[in-house]
């Protein structure tokens, strides 16, 4: 005879709740950071460097930072977008870098269709690598690690460990990163362009509304009819597409791509961007326009550490670092959760 | 002290409130050397909190306790272990990759030899799980992993490790059983009966169950808990179930108080099951709902109507039986084709299940039909905002900001924008709702009651899980009892027949 | 069929009778595989894996994940070089250089295991963090100077020395493996961290110390790390910040293979050896058939896929969450 009356175990967790608005309140101004803490923190880091080193406030610095912030703002941007639904894409950077691969390939064959060829296939890479997941339940930071060793060895296999250079219709790649637009190079506005894009989608459009719920609940969206598996395979298309934006950004940049050369770590810059971008580790937050900032301000690091006087091969600390202290910051931590 | 032997637990005028609300309220209670007590009463009677009192878990606001003669006053469970008090929690609590030796171990790491300098002793832990299940008499390989046993064994692990406590020379522990039948088979149950008369050759016992039919055959006295309060405590010794229930509930019959939907006569049920079964969890269930009416399921938490409901949602795969809506058989049938043609479901577990707790009022209203809210292929935030609005004047959402996100509302207010989500369908056939008043005040819970009304005059029809029998009566026009997963009784309150409470209370254990 | 794959792949006789499939199928195909050079060239290479995956195999265990094993490999290998008689100067702090190395690992697993114990951070999260905080350490070590390389012949020999026919590199790891075990059997922390994947909100009811031991786990992961650096770095004979690179893509697919499922509770030191065995085996076997090395962590990256998703897919259900 359970038929519960007022169920005795709720009201320590009614009191509770009474106990948490005071705390509750500190939380909004909290939430309230990750919407001003990005350009805080992009300007707070523009400042460091201008005293140390004002040549890079000039449009020379500033074509060099945001040449150097375009790769790192599109693989940050997909997995901001994957972040936002609760997952991790850690093949990401390794679609940019195959990516970059096939275009430096097929370019001089095919041309437009070359570039357009890459775009599907590596967004079929990333829808699959959502189906599998959605399909199968497994954590997405196990799936993803998989699929960054076939991609690596993709890149490998393809490219045949050399560097390969764009021979012919070299401008039509080499184009995006020649052409500037107020002293910023055009691959910088493509990723500011796809940021506004995702910014859209998920403001304005059902499937990034079900995105963000399945990040914030995932029980209460499939619950409200959210095609939850279908939202997981368009995000990491999603990523997947990005992430081969990504790869012709470094084509466009080098003219040429290797299997270890420019963008081969874009991995890390890319999750730290998304984070300084404010968006939440735990899912269900993100907003695509700070991540321009925070591409930006990861980009900045390694001329903020120059300029500070270390060397630039702090670069690897200073991303890890950065990675584990915006997260500790911003972590979300409730009582009783268990966190793997 | 006198030359009696001190009762092994003695509670006087122990009170605990939570709120304005007396958990427990001043309960005095004895219980003797080798005594099986029994402890029953509806949900929400304080059994609970008395029993987490005593588990060390929470602290009494005023009264005393003491076990075996001492004053006790526990800071942890951890104290009332040492002091004597083992406790078989209702959730199972061991650990299923261990072993069935080393899950009693480790609720028992200070005692000695079990270990030495950190290592283990695996001789030692066996042969003092081996003592421990012989004591209680319990066949069991302290070498079996624990996720290989059948449940009934594991709840016989659940008490040999209660039984570990040592609560010092010449003094009796006292172990608490709390629901340990609620999800066994008959047959286990008897198992489970035969060691608890067992372990009164050397504990106390305290055994807590909805079942009075086997509280009575077990104890030799049994207690009865009523707001709080202790209402009844007598020897088992001629009493009958009916004394119970008097004890449990507020007995007055129920005034049929308003006019009940009768089926009519030729409309199509808006839902259908017929011989449904998901096994494990109910069989063979077979009812029809019309629309305009609303039905109750009512039964115990086990019996199962909490699956039904999800599975006619398309949340769970019937193993058996077939589903008809709106008079069409379906298949495949999901969350997504439910939505589809009409259905709504609020789910007891508000906050995980019911709602995006970070989004806000107007996101969570547009969560599922937002025709209106949309331009082309884009939400218009506007449109968005104004349905919103519409639902927080009509329900009087408090504090009125749509923007705001909804878990930082009170739980009431929550209820309320789920109920607004669902019902901001321009064609709702079937409303479902589980335990939908579960923790609101009486206001709210008004607000809510006129909600589902409102619907039903508007031709839906309505599936309630109900948290009190009161509730169904007032609301239901057709009330079905579930009973481990059938249906035991039904009752068409239409007819207008006076229905009393205990009747059904009856029918459901 | 699903529940034949899951159980031969939990089963430790699935992962022998795969090891021995293994080994009849790359002998008939290239006789030199089963020469006693190339066994020992198994043994010789499966140790660094060995010790890592002991530390991660307690992690796992756990319900946790230790992403930062090449970083830490890399911070340790590199500071034990520069500390050891190397090519860039002449300091020599003999055994202080593995105190050293060791505490560095060290230092780092302490850092992972108290940012997500204390911190409530996924550990997947703050292990990525620590590996690039270990290559950094790394990198910044390395500087631009010339490549330090060991000059003491002594240490350059010794991972490949045989002792009782098995090289040393083997014994080393037999040590870490057998230290392993016992503190997985043994111990009330190798206990705790089972229960604790098993299921944590009980372990805490149950007034176990949850946090003391997850740190403990991330910082003996640690340790093995750093260890493992060391003795990759004897075998190059040189220091490399990668030092590690590709460990990641044989510990934990290994682990996962051996039935140590991502989600907690399961498996043991002893079966993750036997995985370590199998991708070793497969890879030297591929090889020597003459595929090209590249295709090592593409083929162990697919085996991940496969082991995780055969183990997950049981228990699938329409309403679980996975992130």
């Amino acid at each position: 005879m359970t038929y519960e009356l007022a169920n005795s175990s709720d009201f320590p967790a009614e009191k509770r709740r009474a106990k948490g608005i005071a705390p509750m309140k500190a939380f909004r101004q909290f939430a309230a950071w990750h919407t001003i803490a990005p350009p805080l923190v992009f300007f707070a880091m523009l400042l460091v460097v201008g005293i140390f080193n004002p040549n890079y406030l000039g449009p020379f610095g500033i074509s060099i930072v945001a040449a150097t912030a375009a790769p790192i703002l599109l693989v940050a941007v997909g997995q901001a977008m994957v972040l936002n639904i609760g997952s991790i894409d850690l093949s990401n950077a390794a679609i940019s870098m195959l990516g970059a691969i096939l275009l430096a390939l097929w370019v001089p064959q095919l041309g437009v269709a070359g570039i357009l060829g890459v775009l599907v296939l590596m967004t079929l890479v990333g829808a699959l690598n959502g189906f599998v997941l959605a399909h199968t339940q497994v954590p997405s930071f196990a799936l993803t690690l998989g699929t960054l060793g076939i991609l690596q060895t993709a890149a490998l296999v393809i490219s045949d460990s050399q560097t390969i250079y764009l021979t012919q219709n070299r401008e039509l790649v080499t184009a995006f990163y020649n052409t500037s637009l107020a002293f910023v190079p055009l691959t910088f506005w493509i990723g500011v362009l796809v940021a506004v894009a995702y910014w859209v989608l998920l403001r304005f459009t059902v499937v990034g509304q079900n995105m963000t719920a399945v990040g914030k609940n995932e029980s209460g969206a499939i619950l409200s009819a959210v095609p939850h598996r279908r939202i997981k395979t368009i995000t990491f298309a999603v990523s997947g597409f990005t992430g081969a934006v990504a790869g012709l950004c470094i084509v466009a940049q080098g003219g040429s791509a290797s299997a270890s050369g420019l963008g081969s770590n874009l991995l890390l810059p890319g999750i730290a961007a998304a984070l300084v971008g404010g968006t939440s580790i735990s899912g269900g937050l993100t907003n695509p326009l700070n991540v321009i900032f925070g591409a930006l301000t990861v980009a900045f690091v390694p001329i903020a550490i120059q300029a500070l006087g270390f060397s630039a091969q702090a670069q690897s600390l200073v991303y890890g670092i950065f990675i584990i202290l915006v997260v500790a910051l911003t972590t979300t931590r409730t009582r009783g959760l268990v966190i793997k | 002290m006198t030359s009696a032997i001190p009762p092994v637990l003695k509670l006087t005028n122990v009170s605990r409130s939570f709120g304005k609300v007396k958990a427990v309220n001043n309960v005095s209670l004895t219980i003797a050397r080798g005594e099986v007590i029994g402890l029953t009463g509806e949900n929400g009677a304080g059994k609970s909190t008395l029993l987490k009192i005593l588990a060390g878990i929470e602290r009494p606001d005023e009264g005393t306790m003491e076990i075996n003669g001492k004053p006790a006053n526990f800071r942890s469970p951890n104290d009332a272990f040492r002091a004597g008090v083992g406790v078989v929690h209702q959730e199972q609590s061991l650990f299923t990759n261990l072993s069935v030796a080393e899950n009693i171990a480790l609720q028992n790491q200070d005692r000695s030899g079990l270990s030495r300098f950190g290592i283990r002793n695996w001789g030692e832990i066996n042969r003092n799980a081996s003592a421990v299940l012989d004591k209680i008499g319990v066949k069991l390989s302290p070498r079996a992993r624990v996720g290989d046993l059948s449940f009934v064994d594991r709840q016989m692990v659940e008490i040999a490790r209660a039984v570990c406590v040592e609560p010092g020379k010449d003094a009796t522990p006292l172990i608490i059983l709390d629901e340990p039948t609620a999800v066994l088979e008959q047959a286990e149950v008897e198992v489970l009966e035969r060691e608890i008369r067992k372990l009164r050759r050397f504990a106390s016992v305290i055994f807590v169950s909805h079942r009075l039919d086997e509280v009575l055959r077990i104890c030799d006295r049994v207690v009865v808990m009523r707001h709080g309060s202790l209402t009844s405590d007598r020897s088992t010794e001629g009493v009958t179930k009916q004394d119970l229930f008097k004890a449990m509930v507020d007995d007055a019959p129920v005034a049929v108080t308003r006019a009940r939907a009768a089926t009519p006569a030729q409309s199509t049920p808006a839902i259908e099951a017929r011989g449904l079964t998901v096994n494990g969890k109910f069989r063979d269930i077979s009812f029809a709902v019309h629309p305009g009416r609303i039905t109750a399921l009512v039964g115990t938490n086990g019996s199962g109507r909490g699956a039904l409901m999800r599975t006619l949602f398309g949340a769970g795969k019937p193993d058996a039986g077939t589903l008809l809506v709106n008079g069409q058989e379906v298949s495949n049938w999901s969350i997504r084709k439910a939505v589809a043609a009409g259905l709504a479901y609020v789910p007891a577990e508000r906050k995980v299940e019911g709602m995006i707790g970070g989004y806000s009022g107007t996101r969570n209203i547009a969560m599922v039909h937002r025709q209106t809210a949309m331009v082309g292929p884009l939400l218009h935030p506007g449109r968005m905002a104004r349905t919103a609005q519409t639902w927080f004047d009509r329900l009087d959402v408090n504090p009125n900001d749509i923007t705001q996100p909804l878990d930082q509302f009170s739980g009431g207010n929550q209820q309320k924008v789920v109920l607004a989500k669902w019902l901001n369908s321009p064609d709702l056939r079937v409303l479902m709702l589980d335990h939908p008043l579960r923790g609101l005040d009486v206001g709210v819970s008004q607000a809510v009651n006129a909600q589902i009304r409102e619907a039903c005059k508007n031709g839906t029809a309505v599936v309630l899980i109900p948290d009190t029998i009161e509730e169904a009566l007032d609301m239901a026009d057709e009330i079905l009892v579930l009973r481990d997963g059938q249906i035991s009784a039904r009752h068409d309150l239409s007819s207008g027949s006076d229905l009393a409470i205990k009747e059904i209370v009856a029918e459901m254990i | 069929m699903q529940s034949i794959l899951s159980r031969s792949i939990k089963g430790p006789i699935g992962l022998i009778v795969s090891i021995l499939v293994l080994i009849v199928i790359f002998s008939i195909l290239n006789p030199r595989f089963g020469s006693i050079e190339n066994l020992q060239n198994v043994l010789y290479q499966a140790s660094v894996p060995l010790i890592v995956v002991v530390g991660a195999t307690l992690v796992i265990q756990m319900g946790s994940i230790d992403l930062s094993v090449e970083g830490v490999m890399g911070a340790s290998g590199m500071a034990w070089i520069l500390l050891s008689p190397n090519t860039r100067h002449a300091l020599d702090l003999g055994p202080w250089a593995w105190v050293i190395a060791i505490g560095l690992g060290l230092g780092l697993g302490l850092l992972s295991g108290l940012v997500h114990a204390k911190l409530k951070v996924p550990s997947f999260v703050v292990t990525l963090g620590t590996w690039y905080v270990g290559l950094g350490i790394a990198i910044l070590l390395y500087g631009n100077g010339m490549l330090p390389s060991l000059t003491s012949e002594a240490l350059a020999r010794w991972p490949s020395r045989l002792s009782l026919g098995l090289p040393n590199s083997f014994w080393l790891a037999a040590v870490v493996i057998l230290g392993g075990i016992l503190a997985s059997n043994y111990t009330g922390f190798g206990r705790g961290v089972l229960a604790v994947g098993n299921n944590e909100t009980i372990a805490r009811g149950g007034g176990m110390a949850v946090d003391r031991i997850k740190i403990a786990a991330f910082t003996v992961a640690g340790c093995l790390s750093g260890l493992a650096g060391i003795l990759a770095t004897m075998q190059l004979g040189s220091g490399s910040p990668d030092i590690g690179f590709g460990q990641l893509f044989t510990v934990i697919p290994a682990a996962v293979i051996a039935g140590t499922a991502l989600g907690g509770g399961e498996g043991g030191v002893l079966r993750s050896i036997l995985g370590v065995f199998l991708l070793i085996i497969l890879n030297n076997g591929l090889v020597l058939a003459g595929v090209d090395p590249d295709f090592q962590s593409g083929v162990f990256g697919a085996i991940l896929i496969v082991a995780i998703v055969a183990v997950a897919w049981p228990t699938r259900g329409a309403l679980k969450v996975a992130k």
